[in-house]
């Protein structure tokens, strides 16, 4: 291998290796109050990758993520609550408990496709929101659990903020690490055209149901790393509005470039923190800016920096379907 | 349970069906004709309801003004339906299913925000019509009336959206835009403005619910969200793309809660999940719905 081609192979990590060095220099430095916003961030962006593995490399859209996000911070502050176990034996319970659901949930769940599989997974987590919300003798109900759940030395903001960044960096280098395998390319192939990965012999079902398991593991980890960072759990974290949270913030960011959604973070949380010190009704501009960004930049931010896409985005404001598209072909029906 | 109580109880069930129903109508029918899933439907069902609690100047307050309220309240909610599908569905058909979603995702937050900047945060309330409030004496056991008016308008609502869809030219056209929409518009149909009018029907029927409803509940902001998750169950119940099986999955959910409040007083809200995922395991489409 000579020596040009090796520093273009290893040119790929240099954004990940700045986000690294950048993130290492900021909580080091920043004041307590910062370090919040820092903490959100990572927290959202481990949650958005998790979320983004679903979405961009499996091509599955599921409106049920915060379910698993919110029972893995659930799975943390009922431990402590309860006292069923410390926190480190928790914190390494959630994850699989998570994906143990998600098994469940997708086993059921992607036997149907698209838009059904969306609702369905929507469902799904508005009955875990129930659940916490009438469980009261285990979830406290709406009051929701707060208290000191996490050991002290990562309650403290700087502690927390290392602890919560090492333990996102090694999730996304995990993920990353799926994602170059021999699954996330089968999960492309799926996500491309599933009649011919049928055909090559791939068992659809089980691939995508693997994919949903880890996704769900992982967002139960970004949920313990929330309840690191908020030390409380309330029904409002299952709500399925809030599954919308790290698909928008995929999207933002492009959802076909793995460190999208962590740039998506960024945008998303600086951008809501800029807004709210402005208006109250930051869900009126949000919406509005996510309206044009579907609407004008399928790509995201990525797109963003390339002038044809600037070009473009005219062209598809101005074009309206004369009518709507033919329903595509449908897939083989399950068995 | 008393033969009384069971119909007490049944009565209340089918007046949340109605509801329901009205609402999982609009969603299904306008996924029928154009594959969109509409995340701000519930939406239209909060504008309806935060409408009927505005007192408009000119209107009495009385029993007219209730007449009049419900019948320009669906009309003005189908209008902003008919605006949001020319101005905004119009240019995602064609686009994958992630844009359509996260485009009428990024409506239903726009619109929560404008309801809370028009009709501000509060809670609101609006009344029963004198000539609807009082109770309905049958035998020994006394109703109230207003449910009955309500179930009256839902079974009023299924009629006429069958005549409208198996007897009419539109009806006859929507049903042609479901199988095909392309052979459709080569037949000299305006596709175009055949899916603004379902949009705006399917927007007017949620207008409608909330409408009919505000009275009964608290209108607040927050509604259009809950109220999204049980009519996508009762649609998805019963099959998308099915008017029938919007019918029949509303009176299962209705009758489910009704029930589940006596049986089980504090799992009610949980029972209509599993009533989801028992006819789900059985019947992966929903009840009449194609597999697709």
């Amino acid at each position: 291998m000579s020596e040009m081609s090796r520093l273009r192979r290893l040119s790929r990590f240099f954004p990940a290796l700045a986000l690294v060095a950048l993130t290492l220099l900021l909580a080091f430095t920043l004041q307590p109050a910062e370090l919040v916003i820092l903490k959100n961030i990572i927290v959202l962006a481990l949650f958005a990758v998790a979320t983004n593995f679903l979405l961009g490399t499996a091509g599955i859209v599921s409106l049920g993520q915060a379910c698993f996000y919110g029972l893995g911070t659930y799975v943390i502050a009922m431990a402590w609550f309860h006292g069923w176990a410390d926190f480190w034996l928790a914190a390494i319970a959630a994850p699989l408990i998570g994906a143990a659901v998600a098994f469940l949930l997708g086993a059921l769940a992607l036997r149907s496709q698209r838009w059904f599989l969306a609702l369905l997974t929507m469902a799904f987590s508005q009955l875990f929101f129930t659940i916490a919300q009438k469980a009261h003798s285990y979830t406290q109900g709406d009051t929701g659990i707060f208290g000191p759940m996490v050991p002290d030395a990562i309650a403290d903001p700087r502690g927390g903020a290392l602890f919560i960044f090492a333990v996102a960096a090694l999730a996304m280098a995990t993920l990353w690490w799926i994602t170059v395998s021999p699954l996330g390319l089968t999960l492309q192939a799926i996500r491309e055209n599933q009649r011919r990965a049928q055909g090559l012999g791939i068992d659809v079902y089980r691939t995508q149901l693997l994919a949903f398991t880890i996704s769900g593991g992982f967002c139960a980890l970004a949920g313990v790393l929330n309840a690191v960072n908020q030390q409380g759990a309330h029904p409002g974290l299952l709500d399925w509005v809030q599954s919308g949270d790290p698909i928008l913030v995929s999207v933002i960011g492009g959802l076909y470039t793995f460190l999208g959604p962590v740039i998506g973070a960024i945008v998303y949380q600086l951008g809501h923190d800029a807004i709210v010190r402005i208006t109250l009704r930051w869900q009126l501009f949000f919406g509005i800016i996510l309206l044009v960004v579907v609407l004008c930049f399928p790509d995201g931010l990525a797109g963003l920096f390339r002038w044809s896409s600037w070009t473009q985005a005219y062209g598809r404001l101005r074009s309206v379907t004369r009518r709507p598209a033919a329903i595509p072909a449908p897939p083989e029906p399950r068995s | 349970m008393s033969a009384g109580d069971v119909i007490v109880q049944l009565l209340s069930g089918l007046a949340s069906a109605a509801i329901l129903f009205l609402v999982a109508a609009g969603i299904t029918l306008i996924f029928g004709a154009m594959r969109i899933i509409n995340i701000a439907h519930g939406s239209f069902y909060m504008y309806g309801a935060m409408g009927m609690t505005t007192m408009l100047a000119l209107l009495p307050d009385g029993d007219t003004g209730f007449v009049v309220r419900l019948v320009t309240i669906p009309i003005l909610v189908a209008l902003l339906g008919a605006a949001t599908e020319v101005l905004i569905l119009r240019r995602i058909y064609n686009r994958e299913h992630l844009a359509q979603l996260l485009a009428t995702f990024a409506l239903f937050y726009i619109f929560a925000d404008l309801a809370r900047q028009i009709w501000g945060s509060d809670y609101r309330t609006a009344s029963i019509p004198g000539a609807l409030a009082g109770p309905v004496t049958f035998g020994s056991y006394t109703f109230p009336l207003y449910s009955l008016f309500i179930i009256g308008v839902a079974l009023a609502v299924g009629l006429a959206l069958f005549v409208l869809l198996r007897l009419t030219l539109f009806g006859w056209r929507v049903r042609a835009a479901v199988e095909d929409p392309e052979l459709l518009a080569s037949t000299g149909t305006n596709v175009m403005v055949l899916s603004t009018a379902v949009f705006a029907l399917g927007a007017g029927l949620a207008g409608l619910a909330g409408a009919v409803v505000a009275p009964l509940i608290t209108v607040t902001s927050g509604m259009d969200a809950n109220i999204l998750v049980a009519a996508f169950i009762v649609a998805i119940l019963g099959g998308l793309g099915s008017i029938g099986g919007a019918v029949l999955g509303a009176v299962i959910i209705g009758l489910f809660q009704a029930f589940g409040v006596i049986w089980f007083p504090k799992w009610s809200s949980v029972i209509i999940y599993f009533v989801l995922i028992m006819v789900l395991v059985l019947r992966p489409a929903g009840l009449f719905g194609r597999v697709e």
